[in-house]
C-alpha cells in the first residue's frame, strides 16, 4: 500500500478502496466498535464475521459515514468519510429491505436512481436484469416474496455501479439457490473492480470471500483468507477456528 | 440543494400517497364529513325544551304569570303547570317528569325585588343553562304580559353587519382552519416516520440526497396533497350547490354555504399556509419519534394546545393572562385570526391584519421546515 495515495484522495487502483484508523464507536460504556484499524484492496470481496451484536452493522456505518466516529476516523477511495462525494460511490444494502412497499419495483428503482444522480433508465434496467426482476417492473414491491425484496433492495444498491458495495447480511432469509445466485453477481462485480464488504454470522458462506475479517465484541480478531485462518487456527473448519480465536459459542450456527 | 433530487423525493411521496387509499380518505373525505357534522349539529340543534313546574306562593300574581310562562313555553315545546309545595316538585325532578322547579316568592307583583328560585338536577349544566336562560326569557315575556310593563328591546349590531342568523359563522373559521391542520399534521407525521422504520432513510442517508432536499420533497409532496384538501374543503365549506329531485331523489343542497364577507381564494390561501406549517412540523416532531405511536402522542403536545389556545373553543380575550403569550405562539392562533378576518371582517389582501397573519403562518412553516432538516441525524438507526 502507498500510502501517499492516500493523502492526496487519489482514488481507484492506487490505494487501498477502504482504510479504518483507529476507529471507535461507543454508545455509553459499550463499546460497539473498539479501535479499529484495517485497509482494504479493490477488487476484492471482504467477509466480515461475527455473531449478531459484534458490531458488524456498525462498523458498516462507520465506513459509509452514516455514524460519526467517537474516535479515530475512515476513508474510503482516499477520501475521509463523511463525504457527500464518497456516498455517490458507495452502494449500501442495508440489512432491512429499505425499499418503498406501496412503490412498485421500477418506481423504487427510479428513485434510487435519482438519488443518486444517475439519468437514463439504462442502468437502472441493467441492475434488475442482473437480480432477474426487470420483467417485474410493475408489480408492488410489498407484494414481491421476501427473496424478491432481498433481490430488489441489491439492485438498488448498485444501480449508480458503485465501485464500493456494503452488503449487511446480504442473504439473510433468502434460499439457498438464490443465495448461490447472490455470490455469482458479487464476484462478478469484483471481478470489474468492485470492492465489496459483506457481512454475515453464516460460517458457509465464508469460503465465498477472499479475504475475512472475524469481528468479536467490536474488535478485528483475525484478518486472513480462509485457508490462512484455519492454519493459523490448527483447526478443520472456521467454527472452530472462531472458537479457537476467541470468537465465543453463539458464532457457532 | 439538487432540483432532481427533490423533484424525485416530491414525486415519490405523491406517489406512496396516491397508493394509500385510506390516507386519501383521511386527508379528503374526514374533514368535509367532520365539518358537515358540526354544522349540522350547530345549525339543526333544538332549542331546549322546558318542562317546567312552579310552586305558587305568589297568590293570584304568581297564577297569572304561570298561566304566561306556560303559554310561552308551549310555544317552544315544553310546559308548565302549578304543583301543590315544593316537595312535589322536587320529586318530580328526582324522577324526570319535569326538567325545572320555579317557586315564586309571596310578594312576587308588590313592588321590591323578590327572588325567584329555579330548581333543576344539575347533571348536566350545559345544557340547563340553556334551560334557565329559556326560563329567564320566558319569565320576562310573562311579567310583561301580567305587568303590562315591557322591558326595552336590545338589538346588538356589528361593524360588519348585523350578525348573521347562521349559527355556523361563528365556527366556520375555528374549524376549517382547524380540520385542515391536524389531518395533514398526523399524515406527515407517520409517513415521515416510515421512512425511518421501513429502514429507507438510513438507505437514503446513504446516497447523495441531503437533509434539506428530503424535507423540501416532502413538504412539496403533502403540500401538493394539502392544496387539494384545502382546495375541497373551501369549496365545500364555503360552496352551496343546489341539487334539483332527480327521480325518487328530492332536491338538496351540496356544500355548507357558510357566509363569507371576503374573497374564498383568501380563505385557501390562509388555511393553505397554514396546513403547509402542519406539514413542517409533522416532519419536524416525527424526527423524534421512534414508532408510530409516538406520532400519535405528540398530538396532545402539539395539537390540543393549538385547539385549546387559538380560539377555535374559547375566545382567545376571555383566557387567563397567564396563557396569552402562549396563545401568539400557536400557527393556529393566526389561522383562525386570518379567517375571521376574512370570512367576517370581509378583509382583503391588502389589509394588514391579514398580512401579519400570513406572514407569521409562514415563518411558522419555514421555521420548522429548517429546524426539521437540522433534526433528521445521520445517526438515524
Amino acid at each position: 500500500m502507498d500510502p501517499a495515495a492516500t493523502t492526496t484522495g487519489t482514488t481507484d487502483g492506487a490505494g487501498p478502496a477502504i482504510r479504518a484508523v483507529e476507529l471507535v464507536k461507543a454508545f455509553g460504556p459499550i463499546r460497539a466498535v473498539d479501535d479499529v484499524s484495517f485497509e482494504l484492496a479493490p477488487g476484492r470481496i471482504y467477509g466480515m464475521l461475527g455473531p449478531n451484536g459484534s458490531g458488524k452493522t456498525t462498523l458498516i456505518r462507520l465506513l459509509t459515514g452514516l455514524a460519526r466516529p467517537t474516535q479515530g476516523h475512515a476513508e474510503v477511495l482516499g477520501v475521509p468519510v463523511p463525504s457527500r462525494q464518497i456516498l455517490a460511490r458507495i452502494g449500501y444494502m442495508t440489512q432491512s429491505d429499505g425499499i418503498y412497499p406501496t412503490l412498485t419495483v421500477g418506481e423504487n428503482a427510479t428513485f434510487f436512481s435519482a438519488a443518486y444522480g444517475v439519468r437514463g433508465g439504462q442502468a437502472m434496467h441493467e441492475a434488475l436484469r442482473l437480480v432477474d426482476l426487470d420483467d417485474r417492473l410493475d408489480s408492488i414491491a410489498g407484494t414481491l416474496s421476501g427473496g424478491q425484496r432481498r433481490r430488489l433492495s441489491l439492485a438498488c444498491a448498485l444501480i449508480h455501479r458503485p465501485p464500493v458495495l456494503f452488503l449487511d447480511e446480504p442473504t439473510v432469509g433468502i434460499d439457498p439457490l438464490l443465495r448461490v445466485e447472490f455470490w455469482a453477481h458479487f464476484r462478478a462485480l469484483a471481478d470489474a473492480g468492485a470492492t465489496i464488504v459483506v457481512s454475515s454470522h453464516v460460517m458457509d458462506e465464508a469460503d465465498r470471500c477472499d479475504e475475512l475479517l472475524f469481528i468479536r465484541s467490536g474488535k478485528v480478531i483475525a484478518r486472513g483468507s480462509g485457508r490462512e485462518i484455519r492454519a493459523q487456527a490448527g483447526t478443520e473448519n472456521l467454527e472452530q477456528a472462531f472458537l479457537r480465536l476467541g470468537g465465543g459459542v453463539e458464532a457457532t450456527r | 440543494m439538487n432540483a432532481r433530487r427533490t423533484a424525485a423525493i416530491f414525486r415519490r411521496v405523491a406517489q406512496e400517497i396516491r397508493r394509500d387509499h385510506r390516507s386519501v380518505a383521511l386527508l379528503f373525505v374526514v374533514p368535509i364529513l367532520m365539518t358537515g357534522l358540526v354544522t349540522f349539529i350547530v345549525r339543526e340543534g333544538q332549542a331546549p325544551e322546558v318542562d317546567a313546574v312552579v310552586v305558587n306562593d305568589a297568590g293570584p300574581v304568581g297564577i297569572a304569570v304561570a298561566d304566561a310562562l306556560d303559554t310561552t313555553l308551549t310555544g317552544e315545546g315544553g310546559s308548565a303547570r302549578i304543583v301543590a309545595d315544593a316537595a312535589s316538585a322536587e320529586a318530580m325532578i328526582r324522577d324526570g317528569t319535569a326538567s325545572v322547579a320555579i317557586t315564586l316568592p309571596a310578594g312576587l307583583g308588590n313592588g321590591g325585588s323578590p327572588t325567584i328560585t329555579i330548581l333543576t338536577d344539575g347533571l348536566d349544566p350545559t345544557g340547563e343553562a340553556s334551560q334557565v336562560v329559556a326560563v329567564q326569557r320566558a319569565l320576562v315575556t310573562a311579567a310583561a304580559d301580567v305587568t303590562g310593563v315591557r322591558p326595552p328591546a336590545i338589538e346588538h349590531m356589528t361593524l360588519y353587519g348585523t350578525p348573521s342568523d347562521d349559527p355556523m359563522a361563528a365556527f366556520a373559521p375555528g374549524i376549517i382552519g382547524f380540520f385542515a391542520y391536524f389531518f395533514v399534521f398526523i399524515l406527515t407525521g407517520v409517513s415521515f416516520l416510515r421512512e425511518r422504520t421501513g429502514g429507507t432513510l438510513e438507505r437514503l442517508m446513504a446516497t447523495p440526497v441531503t437533509r434539506g432536499e428530503i424535507v423540501s420533497g416532502y413538504t412539496l409532496g403533502f403540500g401538493l396533497f394539502a392544496t387539494i384538501q384545502v382546495a375541497l374543503l373551501v369549496a365545500w365549506g364555503l360552496g352551496s350547490v343546489e341539487v334539483p329531485a332527480i327521480g325518487p331523489l328530492p332536491a338538496f343542497s351540496l356544500g355548507l354555504g357558510l357566509p363569507s364577507a371576503g374573497n374564498p381564494l383568501l380563505v385557501f390561501l390562509v388555511v393553505l399556509v397554514a396546513a403547509l406549517g402542519a406539514v413542517s412540523l409533522g416532519i419536524f416532531l416525527s424526527t423524534f419519534a421512534r414508532t408510530e405511536l409516538q406520532v400519535i402522542q405528540f398530538i396532545p403536545l402539539a395539537i390540543v394546545p393549538q385547539f385549546l389556545l387559538s380560539g377555535i373553543l374559547f375566545p382567545v380575550s376571555g383566557l387567563p393572562e397567564i396563557l396569552q403569550p402562549f396563545v401568539l405562539l400557536m400557527p393556529m392562533t393566526y389561522a383562525v385570526n386570518g379567517l375571521q378576518e376574512v370570512l367576517i371582517a370581509g378583509a382583503d389582501i391588502g389589509t394588514a391584519a391579514l398580512q401579519l397573519d400570513l406572514v407569521v403562518l409562514t415563518l411558522f412553516a419555514v421555521f420548522f421546515a429548517a429546524i426539521a432538516s437540522l433534526t433528521i441525524r445521520r445517526d438515524v438507526a
